[in-house]
């Protein structure tokens, strides 16, 4: 009898009764046969892989990643709110050492979506790692996490809520931004002036194969990881980068994905993006699952798997070289300031307009960290989009300091008195505090 | 008249029930070397005060299959499987004639890959060369699609109606529409290795029956899902006859008492204590199958828990607290063991005076001295530790259910949780374990009359069940329902609707052709979906799953009665 060499939990949940509209690549259809795939296979049946339910995540939860405007029931379905929950439910598996590994296969997915939400872009509402990660860090005092986005699309949502966070480092690998959606993810972009070098992007050119990608994770990922040592691996697991994928054009095999967890060892995997619902993701989820628990996968193979036509041409592999050569750089040694933005004194100051593609509505944002020297330092967003007024987030992160705490306090009062904001969301997560106002 | 037979591991037990009560009941010692001897001493018995000419039916629960698979008196199967790709067949090798073929199919029924015709001819002379008269024929997603199982049937049989080269075979299809390939692989190879065996005992009890002036009596068997199928099919599928005594014994308590709430049974018996829970007044099924040896199947069960607390449980003190079970060190010393238990510690508690209690007395107060205690309150404190014990292993298996996976946001979010408001407590102890276990429960605790026998008027009264799996796929046009062998062509508008209409249709045909005449409404379709099929931006088909069941229940009742 087959038996997993490290123990893994799964927590399966497919929101049969969920779309985002009937046609829709996130429709209820989406993990059906990867569930006939599981289920046939036995795969819950083999010693240490269980099953699992998830959890619902609470408004705070939601908050203590994102400003929601005007508020998170606006922006977020119940299955959104489940979705998150199945991620916070598997941190919680590894976390109590129930299990060595877990992995979320949820939907919808959410690496797409930023620090401020009006809406849903990318076809995610709500960032499912990094409500996972920011209750890591209440509940378990988790300090130094690595996520490594995997999906085809570049988890620029993310990319976004790390961006000034030292602690948390991001990695995508990603079709090249000029070719596919969302069109960011260079390796210029490295993160913000507190943590240069925690963003690390990793485009990989149309017709990648698996050995374009293991190349990066063996010569990029995995050596920034044993020198980042984070507490915790977290794999954004898109599985959008397969051959038969109808929205990208890579050409990674389910062994490819199964390799690359084998070789990643995440703690976490959560379920991203991945719309060849029949031919890639029951094999794809079956190689991860396995690779995760440390079994054998050599015998999953997808229908259409011809490796000769698959092959990756040369010219693909050299140019995957260079850009390994690059990324693989900027870690080591980051630029000495970030690429856009200004320093207006004690603040960094940087304005970006945001398009949400699936709600069609544009935001224009304004975006001040104060670089107090001493803690993460208070974070300041003002934001007006087609959906909404002028609104603030002010965040105060875990292990502030009293200078950027009393600050945080000084700017929401004056800020409530003058009225020039239609929503304030406040977010004290030194002394777990969440305000909002504006009803 | 109703006849009832339970073979059990230490008592055959049989009633004879009509809607007056229990007309007669018998316990005799089983005997393992001839089940037979006991089921006709039972009938002798129950027969020689009933009138023979009013019995209409008997069921029978036995351990025969059971048995045979753990002492290993079955029969070698030969299996031929087709895997396809995924996790290593080999890990689940139940058997020296095991022989892997290519050919796949995917999970909409859709053949990826084709059966290799010369590798089947080898496999199956390999078989035959061996003197393997018995297989197993199993693929995965067989259930999507049979096409590979009834290529190799028509391989090993030459198309013929009798197996031209084997005695019999299982398809994995035959075993119903569930999605999980080694449990069928598992199911289908223990089908086989008792096949024969419990044909040949078939064959007994029918001649029994005709030397008994019996054989106009219809004989059913019971199922570990709480419900019966004809003698007849079970020739066939003798796999679902196994494990059938604890749903005996919650059948029982269905027919004595007039379940309706969220309950929990406690049947508490020498060596464990079988739990059960019911939703309503409907006992749970478990949802994957049980475990034969070390191997999940496909079998359907009750779900019924089992503890190491039963009345020879043995008592310890270990770092001043007292323990129960779950080791059981031979019987009472009250019925002349040596190590204490909790029929003594009842006993020496002045709860009852079961055997020697005495000697009971005398047991627990040796402990209790070497111990440093007071026997009474050591006596006590073991009783209270039983039950809160029991009370621990019903409140953790009904989180367990609680728990359970669920695949809608609807569910999960307003899937009704189980809250138990009754305990029913039936086995040996039951009358004196009442108190202490309703002082743990908080919850009125009832001991339902005739409990000794409970599990033979289960099976007597228990009627048939049977559950199937449809599936359709608009975009192919197919409609299957694997365990029925029956595809069809439909079309493009086939609904949900329709398929639930001919899900239930086929189940009470089905039952129907095996002589069980049921009303429609005792059909229950337990899951319907239909899912879009969406390829591009248009919409090509659904992929439409009903499951429909007859309920686990009885004929009728014997509550209300004095």
């Amino acid at each position: 009898m087959l038996k997993a060499v490290n123990s893994l939990g799964i927590i399966f949940f497919p929101a049969f009764d969920w779309s985002i509209s009937p046609t829709h690549p996130e429709r209820e259809e989406r993990l059906l046969y990867t569930q006939d795939q599981l289920k046939e296979e036995g795969l819950f049946d083999i010693e240490g892989i269980r099953e699992y339910k998830p959890g619902v995540a609470s408004v705070e939860d939601v908050e203590r990643a994102h400003f929601c405007f005007p508020e998170v029931d606006a922006v977020t379905t119940r299955s959104h709110l489940i979705s998150a929950g199945g991620a916070i439910t598997a941190a919680k598996l590894v976390m109590d050492k129930v299990h060595d590994r877990a992995f979320a296969l949820v939907r919808p997915p959410g690496h797409h979506a930023m620090k401020v939400v009006h809406g849903s872009r990318g076809f995610c509402n709500i960032n499912i790692e990094a409500v996972m990660i920011e209750w890591l860090r209440e509940h378990y005092g988790v300090r130094r996490i690595a996520v490594v986005d995997t999906d085809c699309h570049h988890g620029d949502g993310t990319q976004d809520i790390y961006w000034h966070d030292p602690d948390v480092l991001f990695i995508s690998l990603h079709q090249d931004g000029r070719t596919l959606y969302p069109g960011t993810g260079f390796p210029k972009e490295c993160g913000g002036p507190t943590a240069l070098g925690r963003t690390i992007n990793i485009p990989l050119p149309p017709g990648t194969s698996d050995e374009g990608l293991l190349m990066a994770l063996d010569r990029v990922v995995l050596p920034i990881l044993a020198d980042f040592q984070p507490e915790i691996i977290v794999n954004s697991a898109g599985q959008d980068n397969h051959f038969s994928d109808p929205i990208t054009n890579m050409n990674i095999t389910a062994q490819g994905y199964a390799e690359l967890n084998r070789r990643l060892a995440p703690h976490l995997a959560v379920l991203e993006g991945g719309y060849a619902i029949q031919g890639a993701l029951p094999y794809v989820n079956l190689g991860i699952c396995l690779a995760m628990a440390g079994l054998d996968s050599s015998g999953v193979r997808e229908p259409g798997f011809d490796p000769e036509r698959l092959r990756q041409p040369r010219k693909v592999t050299d140019y995957i070289a260079e850009v390994c050569e690059i990324a693989g750089g900027l870690y080591f040694n980051p630029p000495k300031e970030p690429k856009d933005g200004v320093f207006a004194d004690k603040w960094f100051v940087r304005r970006k307009n945001i398009y949400y593609d699936t709600d069609e509505i544009t935001e224009a944002q304004t975006e001040m960290l104060r670089l107090c020297g001493n803690c993460r330092g208070l974070l300041k967003i003002e934001s007006r989009s087609t959906n909404n007024p002028l609104c603030l987030g002010l965040e105060i992160p875990f292990h502030a300091c009293d200078e950027c705490r009393d600050l945080g306090y000084k700017i929401l009062e004056e800020s409530q008195l003058k009225g020039e904001f239609r929503y304030i969301q406040f977010v004290n997560k030194r002394e777990k505090e969440f305000v909002r106002y504006g009803f | 008249m109703l006849l009832g037979i339970d073979v059990g591991g230490t008592h055959t037990d049989a009633v004879a029930v009509s809607r007056d009560g229990v007309a007669a009941s018998c316990k005799v010692r089983t005997d393992h070397a001839d089940l037979l001897v006991s089921v006709r001493g039972a009938l002798e018995n129950i027969l020689s005060r009933v009138d023979r000419a009013k019995v209409r039916r008997l069921n029978l629960s036995t351990t025969l299959s059971t048995n045979a698979i753990v002492e290993g008196r079955t029969e070698e199967v030969g299996a031929l499987l087709i895997p396809g790709p995924g996790i290593d067949p080999y890990n689940s090798m139940l058997c020296r004639h095991f022989h892997v073929l290519s050919g796949s199919i995917d999970h909409r029924g859709t053949e990826v890959k084709r059966l290799d015709q010369a590798e089947v001819a080898a496999a199956v002379d390999s078989c035959l060369k061996a003197d393997i008269r018995v297989f197993a024929v199993v693929g995965k997603f067989s259930t999507r699609n049979p096409r590979h199982e009834n290529a190799v049937r028509l391989a090993l049989c030459r198309g013929e109606g009798a197996c031209a080269r084997g005695d019999f075979l299982t398809l994995g299809h035959e075993l119903g529409g569930r999605l999980n390939f080694p449990r069928r692989m598992a199911t289908a190879f223990f089908n086989g290795a008792v096949w024969r065996l419990y044909n040949r005992f078939a064959d007994a009890v029918e001649k029994t029956l005709a030397d008994l002036n019996l054989g106009h009596v219809k004989v059913n068997v019971l199922k570990a899902d709480g419900g019966t199928f004809p003698l007849a099919l079970s020739r066939r599928m003798p796999v679902q006859s196994i494990f059938s005594g604890p749903a005996a014994s919650v059948m029982g308590i269905i027919a004595l008492c007039d379940i309706t709430h969220d309950s929990v049974i406690l049947d508490i018996g020498g060596t464990t204590t079988d739990i059960a829970v019911f939703a309503g007044g409907a006992p749970l099924v478990e949802q994957d199958g049980i475990h034969i040896g070390s191997h999940p199947t496909l079998v359907r069960a009750l779900k019924v828990h089992s503890i190491g607390i039963g009345g020879d449980s043995a008592l310890t003190v270990l770092n001043g607290v007292v323990r129960v079970g779950p080791n059981r060190l031979g019987p009472a010393v009250a019925e002349g063991g040596s190590v204490p238990t909790l029929v003594d510690a009842l006993n020496a508690a002045g709860l009852c005076a079961l055997g020697d209690a005495e000697a009971s007395r005398a047991a627990v107060a040796a402990l209790a001295r070497t111990h440093g205690r007071e026997p009474e309150a050591l006596a006590k404190e073991a009783v209270d530790a039983a039950a809160g014990s029991i009370h621990a292993a019903v409140r953790e298996m009904t989180a367990e259910i609680n728990d359970r996976p669920v695949y809608t946001i609807h569910e999960l979010l307003e899937g009704r949780r189980i809250v138990p408001k009754k305990v029913y407590v039936m086995g040996g102890p039951a009358e004196v374990m009442k108190m202490p276990l309703f002082r743990k429960f908080q919850l009125s605790t009832e001991v339902p009359p005739d409990y000794a026998v409970a599990n033979a008027i289960g099976a007597a009264l228990t009627r048939s069940t049977w559950d199937l799996e449809l599936f359709a796929d608009t975009e192919k046009n197919v409609l299957f329902i694997p365990s029925l062998q029956h595809r069809e062509n439909i079309p493009r508008t086939y609904t949900l609707e329709e398929a639930r209409r001919d899900a239930v249709r086929h189940l009470l045909g089905h039952l129907g052709s095996l002589g069980v005449v049921l009303d429609s409404a005792e059909a229950q379709i337990t899951r319907a979906d239909s899912f879009n099929m969406v390829d591009g931006l248009a919409t090509v088909g659904r992929n439409i799953r009903v499951k429909c069941q007859v309920k686990p229940g009885v004929a009728f009742r014997l509550t209300g009665r004095a």
